[in-house]
């Protein structure tokens, strides 16, 4: 009997429910905020929580969040017109066409380049050179990546340099989290550098129109600054870990590292490296070629590296991540919906009266507000749907002109990264990669290492961009 | 003359395990088999640009770690063969059970936060193994 009250009353409620959304998309408020504006902002909610809390793959997420906007704009903008929320050619407009093509460009070249071994052959070289000694060896390793995160991109850092890693501190005797934790930090920082180095960097650099010049010479400053107190962190962190290093190393583990840092293809080494000069020499030089945009030149390269190097296409097709590119794509017509229907400016609105005109309170917001949420949830949706924000603060506070906001908003998402290991792809990919070696990276265990350096280089970030700005 | 198969990871958690079959297949006289299985399903979750070849490089990170457990065998005047598998640990360890014709599986009790198992999934899982092998599974007590 009491089954059948209940099941009755969800009836009830569920004929409710449905009849009072009809009703209200029947007769929407006028000049309020109407059903597409609640609407495009849950599906951002819902997107943005499926990433963040690792339901399901991030592009399928971001793949049905796209899907959801277009059809309750064509289905239910058909029945109630208050229900549209962007068309499929508005849409487009909102997606960074810079962004995907760079993004592709960097893979292709990235995916040739890491088959000739020379990243962990640098790896090796540098576990020889530090002869022993495990501070040497941790601060060489930790500013390779940093190196490498800035100038081929962050993920790709790790997934070269990490496993190689694992196995120098187990053949140095020292807890493998001694080297990954502060390699996985360092790339979070170091891809702050450059405008390939981490997506943030890429979204707000590619938004702007900058060349690679022009993002280098305002972060890369500030990326190399931070670089300081952390080393200065995790040396303190791990003084205890380094001083137990082994003196004497296993000859047969010496010897399985040697050979898993081998240079594999020579010919291609020398190929991609002679590319990979070009599109350094011609992102350097870019602004003197009519700004050249660094997809184009990512792409030129890749292009290039293809046509010398003649791989079989379809498995250099196979080799690029399309989630990638469609996780891009989909965030931004999920975003585009946001800006469509006035959600964004809705924010924009409220963060801009809590600045007021005062642009250190919008900067140090711009820094902060990015920093703490990138430690909790994606930070490419935050970084995609903070942009149109600092759009508006930019063109309303005096001063903002000189695009202090854009560059709060970069450190604020790559460094508050760092904070947990939900905060961006390298960490939650490493965390992978220690437990294929037998070692569980914990949320706490991260914490203990990403939250100090976190605020160490978000303070850092701060008073330099009141400083310099 | 048996055949032992243990499934190995490496790391810390992983070499009481590994001390105590070696113990074992030095008592028995029986040959032992370290197995790695590669799995990379962890970045099933994420759309960062996963272009290096993710699988052929974990499959050398088991190597190692299988050279490290071949060490502590050979400690023990024990010389254990290694094999590298890409798939799930489950299916593989079934397969080359069958392939190599083990007579014995060893797992390892949950030791520690680093451990793979919680003890009534390792329960579950030994039991499910000793079904599709036909192959006797043997958990390892934490005072083995």
């Amino acid at each position: 009997m009491k089954r059948y009250v209940l099941f009755g009353l969800a009836i009830v409620g569920i004929v409710s429910l449905v009849g009072g959304i009809w009703w209200l998309l029947a007769h929407p408020a006028e000049g309020g905020y109407g059903p597409s504006f609640f609407i495009s902002t849950s599906i951002f909610l819902l997107v943005f929580a499926a990433i963040s809390l690792r339901w399901m793959h991030e592009t399928a997420a971001a793949l049905l969040g796209a899907a959801a906007v277009w059809l309750v704009h064509y289905i239910g903008g058909t029945f109630f017109p208050a229900l549209h929320i962007i068309d499929f050619e508005e849409s487009m407009t909102f997606v960074d066409w810079n962004v995907i093509w760079l993004i592709m460009g960097m893979m292709i070249f990235m995916a040739m380049f890491s088959e000739t071994g020379a990243i962990n052959w640098v790896a090796f070289r540098t576990f020889r050179m530090a002869k022993g000694n495990a501070w040497l060896l941790m601060m060489s390793l930790v500013i390779l990546t940093a190196v490498l995160s800035a100038f081929l991109n962050d993920v790709t850092a790790i997934l070269l340099l990490v496993p190689l890693s694992i196995e120098i501190a187990q053949t140095v005797g020292i807890h493998p989290f001694a080297f990954v934790i502060p390699e996985v930090l360092a790339s979070n920082i170091g891809g702050a550098a450059t405008i390939i180095g981490d997506p943030p960097s890429t979204i707000v650099g590619s938004h702007l129109g900058l060349s690679f010049v022009e993002y280098l010479v305002n972060m890369a400053p500030i990326a190399i600054l931070c670089m300081v107190p952390f080393l200065v962190i995790i040396g303190f962190l791990y003084r205890r870990e380094l001083a137990g290093a082994k003196e004497q190393f296993s000859p047969a583990l010496i010897a399985r590292l040697e050979a898993d840092a081998l240079i594999t293809d020579v010919p291609l080494l020398r190929k991609a490296g002679l590319v990979g000069l070009l599109m350094m020499i011609l992102f350097f030089t870019g602004d003197y070629f009519g700004g050249i945009p660094p997809s184009v030149v990512a792409l030129s390269g890749a292009a290039i590296l293809v046509a010398w190097v003649r791989p079989d296409m379809h498995r250099m097709l196979r080799e690029v991540d399309w989630t990638t590119l469609i996780f891009f794509i989909s965030i931004f017509v999920v975003v585009g919906g946001l800006q469509a229907t006035g959600v964004i400016y809705w924010i924009a609105g409220k963060i801009g009266d809590l600045a007021g005109e005062m642009l250190k309170t919008a900067t140090v917001l711009m820094v902060w507000i990015p920093g703490v949420a990138s430690a909790i949830v994606a930070n490419i949706p935050f970084t995609v749907a903070s942009l149109p924000i600092a759009d508006f603060l930019t063109s309303t506070i005096p001063g903002a002109e000189n695009m202090v906001l854009y560059w709060a908003l970069i450190l604020g998402a790559d460094l508050g990264g760092n904070a947990t290991i939900l905060g961006s792809a390298p960490n939650i990919v490493a965390v992978g990669l220690l437990g294929q070696a037998g070692y569980r990276l914990g949320f706490g265990r991260f914490m203990r290492d990403g939250v100090p350096v976190t605020i160490a280089t978000l303070l850092l970030a701060t008073v330099w961009l009141l400083v310099r700005y | 003359m048996g055949m032992i198969l243990c499934a190995t990871r490496g790391g810390e958690a992983s070499y009481p395990t590994q001390d105590a079959v070696i113990a074992l297949a030095k008592e028995q006289g029986d040959e032992l088999v370290f197995l790695y299985v590669v799995d990379i399903s962890f970045l099933n979750h994420t759309a960062a640009p996963l272009v290096v070849d993710v699988e052929s490089r974990l499959e050398k990170l088991g190597q190692f770690q299988l050279v490290m457990a071949q060490e502590r065998a050979a400690a023990q005047d024990i010389i254990a063969q290694t094999i590298v598998r890409k798939g799930h640990l489950r299916d593989e360890l079934v397969s080359v059970a069958k392939e190599i014709g083990a007579t014995l599986i060893v797992m390892g009790h949950s030791l520690g936060p680093d451990a793979a198992f919680e003890d009534l999934a390792l329960q579950v899982f030994a039991a499910d193994l000793k079904t599709k092998t036909g192959v006797e599974v043997r958990i390892l007590e934490k005072s083995d």
